[in-house]
């Protein structure tokens, strides 16, 4: 008995020991993103069952006995973290997150898979990635963030759509942009403005998203079917999760302007260059100073064109969820003043997702989203426009100024005075200020964007789901010019409305049956259905002679109803059938297969239908036992090789009524005609292509590396090209669209994310993309050897030629100045090296015997010089987080590609127009001058390439671009009780803050011609891009 | 639980096999045009499609503008304001290519016109000979529509010549012509085909105009028609002008004897009776509408050829892109009298002296001119002349019929003629006077074989003469062309 007792008590003395080896370890696990609180994460001691879950407030406690070493923190979306308890009791924690989680889940087409189950070429990019970036819209910031995704913002200009490329150009009449799918609903893309461009993907709020999608091969895309060939880019608005409210508020400040200006003469050098060159062309007129208010007139006229734009954004969430319902609210406010002077944009957007579960099988959703989007512009002028604000800050001479002496504007009909200068009366070009002042471009949005949901789960595996979409856009563009000059003086005051809505409806329905065979076989079955319709209908009208300058909108009183109140309609439906099988044996073998028959209403009767479809294999090698149970799994945490193979189509191309020989109405005076407008392709239809793709991914040291290595063949067909036809043919618009021309992209992607510190207090990461892309025109129209493009109408820049890439440079060779005469030598289509003098009678003489030749121009001695498609281009990403403090960089770049600088031609151009300060200090002097300046002679528009190109202004574009910097410092817990906030981080950021690069220009990532497949790469006129500074808080409550 | 997975089941296959493909959503029909199958089913639409191979005529790239500009600017007449290419700078100082946008858009404007009249007259060919449209369309109804369409078909032809092709004059038409295009064109075929000489285009002008004259209608009863549509003097009244170009002088005379009275005051003796209008500026001023104009393009603020198209922004004073008149010693302006009706269309505005015959720059109402009775007078009279190679008092009576008319004072006497030759040069300079401004001092030079004259701008500097040997004396054929009619020679 007494034995007994000591046992008992040896017992408890032991339970006592045990018990007082133990420790109470406290902590808080946060989130590396935002800071805030991670509720729900499991905290274990290593190598035992022992654990807790942190509370709604990211805290825990744990007792841990005495002998454990390691803590563990595991939460899903971040990377599983351990800490060494080293005799603390406190221990928080940051959670990094995980952008490339093995577990993570992603969107797919039509549902969602483990990512490590997928075999399709898929980036992801999370919402807070973009919202971070403070653009107007997501699309803006993708740049640098995907591999084989390039971005390109045409300009500064406020709210300008980016060309989006995924793997390359892959078409050459029809749209090569992406398909946008927010919350499974197409939605409208690109420019929803006139001349006050307005992105329509603005509309959807960064700070709404929670994560994007871009689906890249066949594989991925393949269930788009007929709309995938330039890949997919998803979009999932963000849902409440937690038992918390949860509130966040996202503002910042800040101000934006132009960057890299050209360095423009100044009036002394304007007077002595261009006296010069009146004189070397035998005028006998000198130009000269003049003084407004005894002051001498000198004028920089980008003055009055650019400006330091200033805006401010706001953005406010609150979400939550019980446990069948959650709740995401947000509103946001944004107000930007452009870089260009009365460039406006304004934003106000409403979001609310919820989703309820009815019962155990039973659950709905909506996402439901208003936006009205405002902007206002002035003509900002890419191309050839008079009135073009980019083109006058550079093309008016320094020597006139806006004003006159009383302080009126200075006006010469339409256009601005010479002011007696010596130059003609009136210069024919737009007074920037008056414009600015007096004329007005609006463009007002109003977008609704919803969906609604349903999903029924009657057995396990088994998931059912309608999904009801739609796209409302409203949308108004308003001119206004006023009477006193510029483009309205013609017409005495001239006003125009547009109006027009668009609306589309989705309904998609699905069936998804997932089960596991056998034990190790498992099977995903997904079939559907999709209708979509979509109804475009507008309206417009102008009005001219204001009758009185009070005046300023259509709804005024005016004289003149202007032309005929014009008007469109048009429709175009689909209907479609899906499904996809997917398997995989023991997560080591997949195969998955996927189908689509797509209808559309805007092809011929007979080709209606078309079937898509791909196929893909993925061998997960570090399942297989030799690696998994080899050291090679220490080294190796993951290693998965894809093949897949698609065909998918293209079909942006194909008009409502294209396969339609159609007659259109007009006005022959007051009597209505009728007259053949169309001709129509019966045998039209989508263009499709074959994609191949060869992936490699891998994990190493424990997925602290992880990488993507893909190979990918697009074999494009069928593409649609509006085959010239003989002018004498008299066809309307001079071409019918085919389906003939071919071309193929093929490249390389590497991606790379390596997790270079990932400490409690100090967490580095860094990603790498890269993309290497060959595209090659492989057929065009029968007959047709090349197609020439236009830059707006009047300058021919590009040519597309079989066995090149689309949209080649076209330009005339020039080989520098001849140093003996100071004159251009130009190569003519022989080879000849002519020489060009404005001021001779015979004006092209041979180089070698001074005989007189024929005059060089575009169409016979052009050659396709350059490609302005890069060889290679992707993005780097640094993040860094220490202690409270964060520092992102990111970094864009491209090599291998060239722009034309008609903006240089312009800048060198020998009439009135302002000079570049080169030309001031280079252009030749005297013979054995070695310059690529020639001799300066007036109203020489040849020499320096504003009559037609030449390859002294295609220039490389390569270059290295600073995107975007910031830097941050996070606030933890500050006030407590019901006015506690979780964190604060507050921030500043540069956007576009470098570039490095040769070229000449504003900036080489420049696009006049914007989404134009056949003429890429030209700098015409176009408006630098905008350098932005922005300051912001981030709080979350 | 059985039975939600039944209920589930039996939703599954509605909703994959009940679709909602409403036949016209996937079949629509357009709203805002007519399919090709249905516009000869009503007269309407016939006369509608009439009315839309007018409307193609009046482009602002061909008779609605800058055709007339064109022939007016690269002549000696006019200086411009700016050097903007797209208002035909190149054009005034000769320095097209076969790439310049005017070289492409007259001709892609006028082939658009040959086509839309091979597709109607097509069209209408089939219809009538299947019966379809004989229920509400008569004999004279369908005839007078062939003939309005081969005679647009035939001045279409014209004007590319004019433009396009040494004149007649050079090689007695056994130059390159223009293709010659006579059937429709709706699909991708046929882009492949040979100019044919200028001989043989001219031919096909005049078949066209001989087959129209025999359908043609003689009076529409309206004059807003007679003036707008082409009726029989209309034919006539061009054919006069073909002749006159071809030097086919007899011909010209036989021609406008079908219409030009033997004495004055020479109104048509027949059809609608055109005649020369008592003022010179009424034939300019709205509503365009004097019996002088035997053929017009009307516009209205609705149906314009557009901004820099219309007449009035080349002329009229306050266009930044106006041209000017030359207007120093030598000049046409230094010789015309100050009281001449013709000088008074003409003020100085700022130093710069412009014709004011065209001034609705703001909604561009100005109605172009394509044929007036004053040019069947002094064509008739040139004929008479130079076909003997003698003056005579009815050639003599023609010129001061239209002289008088504006300059009361300036009458000729026979005697004032001691040569043929200077009844040349005065009719030449009376019909530069008459027709300024309307597209016809290009024409005058081109079909006698005169060289351009020289200008000279105090902003852009002078412009040297060109001679009818020189490649620029006319226009080269556009590259578009060249490239894709693999059997067109430049």
């Amino acid at each position: 008995m007494k034995k007994i007792f000591l046992l008992c008590s040896l017992l408890l003395m032991t339970g006592y020991l045990v018990m007082a080896q133990t420790n109470l370890i406290t902590g808080t696990v946060v989130s590396s993103e935002d800071r805030s609180e991670l509720p729900g994460v499991f905290v274990t001691v290593k190598g035992t069952t022992l654990g807790t879950i942190t509370g709604p407030d990211g805290s825990y406690s744990i007792q841990v006995p005495a002998n454990a070493r390691t803590l563990v923190y595991s939460f899903v979306g971040f990377v599983t973290q351990e800490q060494e308890i080293s005799g603390r009791n406190r221990i928080d924690v940051v959670l990094q997150q995980d952008l490339f989680n093995v577990d993570e889940v992603v969107v797919v087409a039509y549902g969602t898979a483990q990512r490590r189950d997928v075999a399709g070429a898929i980036s992801t990019v999370k919402g807070g990635e973009i919202a971070k970036m403070n653009m107007q819209s997501f699309d803006q910031a993708l740049a640098g963030k995907a591999a084989g995704v390039s971005i390109t913002l045409p300009n500064g200009v406020l709210n300008n759509p980016p060309v989006i490329r995924i793997r390359g150009f892959n078409s050459i009449t029809s749209s090569s942009n992406p398909l946008v799918v927010v919350d499974g609903v197409p939605v409208f893309t690109g420019n929803i403005g006139g001349t006050a461009i307005q992105n329509s993907l603005a509309d959807i709020n960064p700070s709404d998203i929670e994560s994007m999608e871009i689906l890249k091969d066949a594989s991925a895309t393949a269930l788009y079917g007929s709309r995938a060939a330039n890949g997919v880019i998803i979009i999932t608005t963000k849902h409440g999760s937690g038992a918390r409210t949860k509130v966040t508020y996202d503002g910042f400040a800040g101000w934006t302007e132009p960057y890299r200006l050209f360095d423009l003469m100044n009036a002394e050098q304007y007077i002595e260059h261009k006296n010069l060159a009146f004189s070397n062309a035998g005028l006998s007129t000198v130009l000269h100073q003049v003084n407004i208010n005894g002051v001498p007139v000198d004028t920089d006229w980008a003055d009055f064109v650019y400006q330091k734009g200033f805006q401010q954004s706001h953005a406010l969430t609150v979400s939550g969820s019980s446990p069948s319902t959650s709740y995401f609210l947000s509103i946001g406010y944004t107000d930007q003043d452009g870089m260009v002077k009365k460039n406006f944009y304004n934003r106000k957007n409403t979001r609310m997702n919820v989703d309820h579960k009815i019962n155990q099988y039973l659950s709905i959703g909506a996402n439901i989203a208003y936006t009205n989007g405002y902007t206002e512009s002035p003509n900002t002028g890419s191309s050839f426009a008079t009135a073009g604000a980019a083109r006058l800050a550079f093309v008016l001479p320094p020597i006139i100024g806006p004003y006159l002496e009383d302080g009126s504007y200075n006006l010469y009909g339409s256009g601005i005075g010479g002011m007696g200068t010596g130059l003609a009366a009136g210069l024919g070009y737009h007074n920037p200020a008056q414009i600015m002042d007096t004329n007005k471009h609006t463009t007002e949005s109003d977008r609704l964007l919803a969906t609604l949901s349903a999903t029924l789960v009657p057995v396990k595996g088994l998931m059912l789901k309608t999904v009801y979409g739609m796209d409302n856009l409203a949308r108004e563009t308003t001119t206004f010019w006023s009477p006193i000059g510029g483009d309205g003086y013609g017409y005495g005051g001239y006003a125009y409305n547009w109006t027009g809505k668009d609306k589309r409806w989705t309904w998609t329905n699905t069936a998804n049956y997932n089960m596991t065979f056998i034990e190790k076989l498992n099977i995903g079955l997904l079939a559907g259905l999709e209708y979509q319709r979509t109804v475009s209908k507008s309206w417009d009208a102008t009005k001219t002679a204001v009758s009185d300058p009070f005046f300023e909108t259509f709804a005024g009183a005016w004289s003149t109803a202007y032309g005929v109140p014009d008007g469109d309609y048009g429709e175009n439906f689909y209907a479609s059938y899906f499904g996809r099988i997917n398997t995989n044996w023991d997560k080591k073998y997949y195969l998955e297969g996927s189908f689509r028959r797509d209808g559309f209403s805007g092809l011929s009767m007979n080709n209606k239908w078309g079937n898509f479809g791909g196929v893909s294999f993925m061998w997960n090698i570090s399942n297989e036992s030799f690696i998994a149970n080899s050291s090679l799994s220490n080294l190796f945490s993951d290693i998965r090789l894809k093949l897949s193979y698609g065909r998918v189509g293209n079909m942006f191309g194909i008009g409502n009524y294209s396969s339609l020989f159609l007659y259109s109405a007009s006005l022959y005076a007051d009597q209505p005609t009728l007259y053949f407008s169309q001709a129509g392709n019966a045998d039209l239809k989508w263009e499709t292509s074959d994609k191949y793709d060869v992936g490699l991914s891998f994990g190493l040291l424990k997925d602290r590396l992880q990488a993507d290595l893909n190979y990918f063949y697009n074999d494009v067909n069928n593409l649609i090209l509006n085959v010239p036809q003989s002018p004498s043919k008299g066809i309307p618009g001079n071409s019918i669209p085919a389906n003939v021309g071919s071309m193929f992209n093929k490249g390389f992607e590497f991606s790379l994310t390596s997790y270079n510190i990932t400490k409690t207090n100090f967490n580095w990461t860094t990603s790498f993309n890269f993309t290497a892309l060959k595209n090659e025109v492989t057929a065009l129209a029968p007959g047709v050897d090349e197609i020439r493009t236009a830059t707006a109408s009047l300058e021919t820049t590009n040519i597309t030629v079989v066995g090149q890439p689309v949209g080649m440079l076209l330009a005339v060779e020039t080989r520098g100045v001849d140093p003996a005469t100071g004159q251009r030598i130009f190569v003519n289509a022989a080879g000849k090296e002519v020489l060009y003098n404005h001021a001779a009678t015979n004006k092209w003489t041979y180089r070698s015997d001074g005989s007189v030749a024929p005059a060089v121009n575009t169409s016979n001695d052009a050659v396709p010089w350059a490609s302005p498609l890069p060889k290679f281009y992707g993005g780097i990403d640094n993040n860094l987080d220490f202690k409270g403090f964060d520092v992102a960089l990111n970094l864009t770049y491209a090599f291998g590609f060239y722009v034309y600088s008609g903006s240089k031609a312009g800048t060198r151009d020998q009439r009135w127009w302002n000079n570049s300060v080169e030309v001031y200090e280079t252009a030749w002097k005297k013979p054995g001058d070695i310059t690529n300046i020639p001799k300066p002679v007036m109203n020489d528009n040849v020499s320096n390439g504003s009559a037609f190109p030449i390859t002294e202004n295609i220039e490389k574009g390569d270059y290295l671009k600073v995107r975007n910097i910031s830097a941050g410092y996070t606030f933890k817990n500050i006030l407590q009780g019901n006015l506690r906030i979780e964190s604060l981080r507050v921030y500043a950021q540069v956007f576009n803050a470098f570039v490095f690069t040769n070229y000449s220009g504003s900036d080489p990532e420049v696009s006049t011609n914007t989404d134009s497949n056949l003429a890429p790469g030209i700098d015409r006129n176009t408006a630098p891009q905008a350098r932005t500074y922005t300051f912001g808080v981030n709080v979350s409550f | 639980m059985k039975n939600i997975l039944k209920a589930s089941i039996i939703l599954l296959l509605i909703l994959l096999t009940t679709g909602c493909t409403k036949d016209e959503w996937m079949n629509p029909a357009p709203i805002t045009s007519l399919s090709d199958l249905t516009v000869f089913d009503t007269k309407e639409r016939i006369e509608n499609q009439v009315n839309g191979m007018y409307a193609s005529l009046k482009s602002g790239q061909h008779l609605g503008g800058r055709f007339l500009i064109y022939n007016d600017v690269r002549c000696d007449n006019f200086l411009p304001k700016s050097s903007n290419l797209v208002t035909c700078f190149a054009t005034w100082n000769h320095t097209v290519i076969s790439s310049t946008n005017e070289v492409q858009n007259l001709w892609g404007a006028v082939y658009a016109t040959i086509n839309v009249v091979n597709v109607f007259l097509d069209g209408l060919t089939a219809a009538w000979d299947e019966g379809k449209i004989t229920d509400f369309v008569t004999q004279a109804e369908y005839n007078q529509y062939k003939s309005e369409a081969l005679t647009i078909r035939a001045m279409c032809y014209f004007d590319l010549m004019q433009m396009y092709s040494k004149p007649y004059n050079i090689g007695s038409g056994a130059n390159r012509g223009v293709p010659l295009r006579l059937t429709p064109n709706k699909s991708a075929e046929g882009n492949d085909l040979a100019p044919s000489t200028v001989a043989e285009v001219y031919d096909q002008i005049l078949k066209d105009l001989n087959d129209a004259e025999g359908m043609a209608i003689s009076n529409y009863g309206s004059t807003p028609l007679n003036i707008t549509r082409v009726h029989k003097n209309t034919i006539i009244a061009y054919k006069t002008r073909v002749y006159l170009h071809m030097q086919n002088w007899p011909s010209v005379i036989t021609e406008s004897a079908k219409i030009v009275p033997a004495a004055a005051p020479f109104t048509a003796s027949s059809g609608v009776p055109n005649t020369l209008d008592a003022s010179y500026a009424d034939i300019f001023v709205s509503p365009n509408t004097t019996m002088e104009s035997i053929l017009s393009m009307p516009h209205t603020a609705s149906s314009n050829p557009g901004t820099q198209n219309n007449l009035a922004h080349y002329y009229q004073s306050g266009s930044d892109e106006a041209y000017y008149l030359v207007t120093g010693p030598g000049s046409l302006y230094d010789a015309m009298d100050d009281t001449d009706a013709r000088k008074v269309m003409m003020s100085n505005v700022d130093g710069n002296v412009y014709l004011t015959k065209y001034v609705d720059r703001a909604s561009r109402t100005d109605y172009s001119p394509v044929i007036r009775w004053a040019e069947v007078l002094l064509n008739r009279a040139e004929a008479l002349v130079r076909s003997g190679n003698t003056v005579t008092q009815g050639a003599v009576d023609l010129l001061n019929a239209v002289r008088t008319r504006s300059l009361a004072t300036g009458a000729y006497t026979l005697a004032d003629f001691s040569s043929a030759a200077q009844f040349y040069t005065a009719i030449l300079q009376e019909r530069n006077m008459e027709f300024l401004g309307e597209g016809i001092r290009n024409m005058d030079l081109m079909r006698l074989g005169l060289t351009i004259p020289a200008k000279t701008s105090s902003i852009f500097g002078t412009v040297a003469a060109i001679p009818s040997s020189a490649q620029s004396y006319f226009w080269p054929v556009p590259d578009s062309e060249l490239s894709y009619n693999g059997l067109m020679t430049p």
